[in-house]
């Protein structure tokens, strides 16, 4: 064995003078397959000493935590699941070289015991990277009741692996696994690099490759030569990268591995990825039949299958899933909107009580209607953040998740989105922050991308009012039927623009939809509530900070520079302005909004808007409800208008609009698919720069859906104005 | 390849109804979408059973090595397979 952890240590010695005291920790990487209980188990260790961050340069997650075992300081790495080693996905490609350039001391990789023929795939390909290495036996109390018998001494001696028995969900096991999992590290235990033997042809061109590697020692030093050597005959992408940009003599060992592989290839007549894989089972099936027995005589009922008759009944299925989505819906913001609403009227009174408290002036504007609102603002999301959350990790840990896609794949596989894109778009209905936060569940980055650009056209709770108030006032009779062709028509664009998408940017092969549908199981409470705290921790840190700071920006673009003659009276209003309750329409007017809005007036006046409209439709940017509030500042409105607008049942704001002579229905419907359209508020664009990881992505969404939003208002009102007289 | 399946009738593994078990002859394709199968279990000789078939017929879940797999038709059409009785 090459690996004594004594040494790697040492190699890492700049990063150990950053521990506290207490020592070196032992690092231990979690790795395993989805589904294989890897979650819970890494809870059940960790418990609440964990952190999240990310891998270097990627978006996948990194869960690490840190505690005492018995007399040992050990850090755990959580290593996303894959189900293989391959160079094809961000979580293989971060899970390997994880495991190469970070050398964590030992490596658990967790089982599902109960399905040892696929788990062992994983657990070989890392033993073949030459890094000390632990197999957890999990879910071993499910072996027992479906009466599988599994020999682990002697699978773990034929494999060359410690192997533990543990209940991850319950906890049992962990301390004997640790206690292993240190032993290996220290290398009291020795790990065999590997005992799989891909016969003959392959060994022979396997080491054909080392030797053409081991031409230039310090590349063999620097990764496991065996590894690459199969990697090479695999022709993987990563792997011949890392030969091309570090290997001495780069071109000769990939002209040479290219002509092994070849010549393997037609020797077996079947290229080499199929004759690995093939080995590779090959050998797992021979070890499962010396060590596992399955006792057929208590043949254990299979709840999923039973289950899945039901569920995924050809015509139960699309009901049963529409129920369920309800349910979360109903979670979402049927619990979610209650309590949102409490926290925007706390904050409506603390800022009431500021108010009283402090002598008029810019700071007390700044301090209530700037900072108290914006906190206000960040943390009105958070009901919705935490009960998603719930939501979601209950879909994922039941293992209900895969068969939504399941169900609703094809529908969406037609505007080229995948099926778990639903969710996110059922969200969006409700509120885009969490929709986008939703896209979490799509493994697959460019179906991801694809679905948070689309979604925040749907219609959301903010866009609601603004629809509903432009809808009654100029089309009183026909108000709830225009209202749901809106909502008809953004579902329309959402899906079209995906598609359009797909087939010009997302173009190409597209990802892979073969995925297992796992067994269900009960979530475990302690890990819903750690994900549910993770997240919401997550948002108010990472969106949370931004939002703030850019409600504050985009308040003193509201107020600022003041109008020279500053005619600060007050405004008896009712519309409920509270951001700019102490800013009168001039003030407004004045302002850096006031003046952008003026500024786009001649290019929104092809989409028949005017400049109160481009004011407020800026204002909107923040938020989609403060169009309403920014126009009833605009129109001043007064006690005379608030009755006359109640009397006709409309809010003062429509009713004034629907006054003003300069506007018409044409234009209420260009503006309403406007404001459906247009940039997202800003909220939803922080979290597509989280959850994208670059601000890019947020700057290419603001931007195509306001193009967007705009070509479409200006073909209909252009359209329109042609049309109409015609009729 | 045809060589040696000129006896037996082989179809791809979306033109298997539901129920029925296969045996699998070769995995076709490329890529990501190829190696993607291939490490779930679809490997030549392997013996699997489709389950059943979303509403639109499209995915199909397929039972192979212990784990039910759900692939689209499009994915499917990359596996030769033989029926079995």
């Amino acid at each position: 064995m090459n690996f004594s952890p004594r040494q790697q240590r040492h190699r890492r010695g700049h990063f150990q003078s950053t521990i506290r005291a207490g020592g070196k920790p032992i690092r231990i990487a979690l790795a395993g397959n989805p589904n294989s209980g890897k979650t819970s188990l890494f809870n059940a260790i960790t418990g609440q000493h964990q952190h999240i961050g990310n891998y270097p340069g990627v978006t996948v997650e990194k869960k690490y935590g840190r505690l005492q075992f018995k007399n040992e300081l050990i850090e755990i790495i959580d290593l996303p699941g894959t189900y293989s080693l391959t160079a094809y996905s961000m979580e293989e490609i971060v899970a390997r070289d994880f495991v190469i350039k970070e050398k964590p001391d030992v490596i658990i990789d967790v089982l599902d015991a109960t399905n040892l023929e696929r788990h062992l795939y994983l657990l070989l390909q890392f033993q073949e990277l030459g890094v000390p290495l632990v197999g957890a036996l999990n879910m071993s109390d499910e072996c027992d009741e479906k009466g599988i018998c599994i020999d682990y001494e002697q699978l773990s001696t034929i494999l060359g692996i410690p192997l533990v028995k543990t209940i991850g969900t319950r906890g049992s096991g962990l301390s004997q696994l640790l206690d292993t999992a240190i032993q290996v590290a220290k290398g009291v235990f020795k790990v065999d690099q590997r005992h799989l033997n891909y016969g003959e042809d392959v060994e022979n061109a396997h080491n054909q490759i080392i030797d053409l590697l081991e031409t230039d020692p310090a590349f063999v030093a620097k990764y496991p030569d065996h590894w690459l050597a199969i990697k090479l005959l695999e022709n993987d992408r990563d792997a011949i990268l890392k030969v091309k940009s570090e290997h001495a003599a780069a071109a000769e060992v990939l002209s040479g591995s290219d002509q092994i592989r070849r010549k393997l290839e037609n020797h077996f007549k079947d290229d080499s990825v199929a004759i690995i894989a093939g080995q590779r089972y090959a050998y797992i099936n021979g070890a499962i039949r010396e060590t596992v027995k399955i006792d057929r005589t208590r043949p254990a009922i299979d709840w999923t299958e039973r289950i899945d008759r039901i569920i995924l009944n050809r015509f139960l299925g699309v009901p049963i899933f529409l129920l369920v989505m309800f349910l979360i819906y109903q979670a979402v913001f049927g619990l979610g909107n209650p309590l949102a609403g409490m926290i925007s009227d706390w904050f409506g009174r603390l800022s009431e009580i500021v108010k009283g408290h402090l002598p008029a002036g810019q700071f007390r504007d700044l301090l209530t209607d700037g900072l108290i609102a914006g906190v206000g603002g960040v943390l009105v999301f958070l009901p919705l953040v935490v009960f998603l959350m719930l939501g979601l990790s209950l879909l994922e840990d039941t293992g209900y998740m895969a068969r939504a896609a399941f169900v609703m794949d094809k529908f969406f596989h037609l505007f080229g989105l995948h099926g778990r894109s639903f969710i996110p778009f059922m969200l969006a209905t409700g509120c885009a922050v969490p929709a986008i936060m939703a896209a979490r569940s799509l493994a697959n980055k460019r179906d991801r991308i694809l679905t948070i650009l689309v979604t925040p056209f749907m219609m959301c709770g903010a866009k609601t009012p603004v629809i509903a108030m432009l809808a009654a006032a100029f089309f009183p009779r026909k108000a709830g039927l225009v209202f749901w062709g809106i909502w008809f028509f953004s579902w329309f664009v959402a899906l079209s623009i995906a598609l359009i998408f797909r087939k010009t940017f997302f173009k190409g092969d597209q990802s892979p939809f073969v995925m297992e549908l796992p067994p269900y199981r009960w979530p475990s409470l302690r890990s819903v509530l750690i994900h549910m705290w993770q997240r919401s921790v997550a948002y108010l840190r990472k969106a949370g900070t931004i939002i703030l700071a850019a409600a504050v920006i985009i308040w003193i673009a509201l107020n600022y520079p003041k109008a020279p003659t500053a005619v600060q009276t007050p405004v008896t209003t009712q519309s409920g302005s509270e951001l700019l309750l102490s800013a009168p329409q001039d003030a407004l007017d004045y302002s850096f909004a006031g003046k952008a809005g003026r500024a786009l007036e001649p290019v929104l006046k092809w989409a028949g808007f005017d400049w109160k409209l481009s004011v407020s439709l800026v204002a909107g940017l923040a938020a989609k409800e403060i169009i309403i509030s920014t126009l009833g500042i605009l129109y001043g409105v007064t006690e005379e208008t608030a009755e006359a607008a109640s009397k006709s049942h409309m809010t003062s704001v429509g009713y004034q609009l629907s006054r003003d002579p300069s506007y018409s229905p044409l234009m209420a419907i260009s503006l309403m698919v406007f404001v459906m359209l247009y940039t997202p508020c800003l909220a939803t664009l922080v979290m597509v720069k989280k959850e994208l990881g670059r601000l890019r992505w947020a700057l290419f969404q603001a931007a195509f859906t306001l193009g967007i939003a705009y070509l479409m208002a200006v073909i209909i009102f252009k359209v329109g104005s042609f049309l109409l007289p015609l009729l | 390849m045809q060589n040696d399946l000129t006896d037996t009738v082989t179809k791809n593994l979306a033109g298997i109804p539901a129920g029925r078990r296969f045996q699998i002859k070769r995995v076709c394709g490329y890529g990501e979408i190829r190696q993607r199968l291939i490490d779930l279990g679809f490997i030549k000789n392997e013996i699997g059973t489709v389950v059943r078939e979303a509403l639109l017929k499209d995915p199909i879940e397929v039972l192979i090595k212990g784990t039910h797999v759900s692939l689209r038709r499009s994915e499917a059409r990359l596996i030769d397979v033989e029926v079995m009785d």
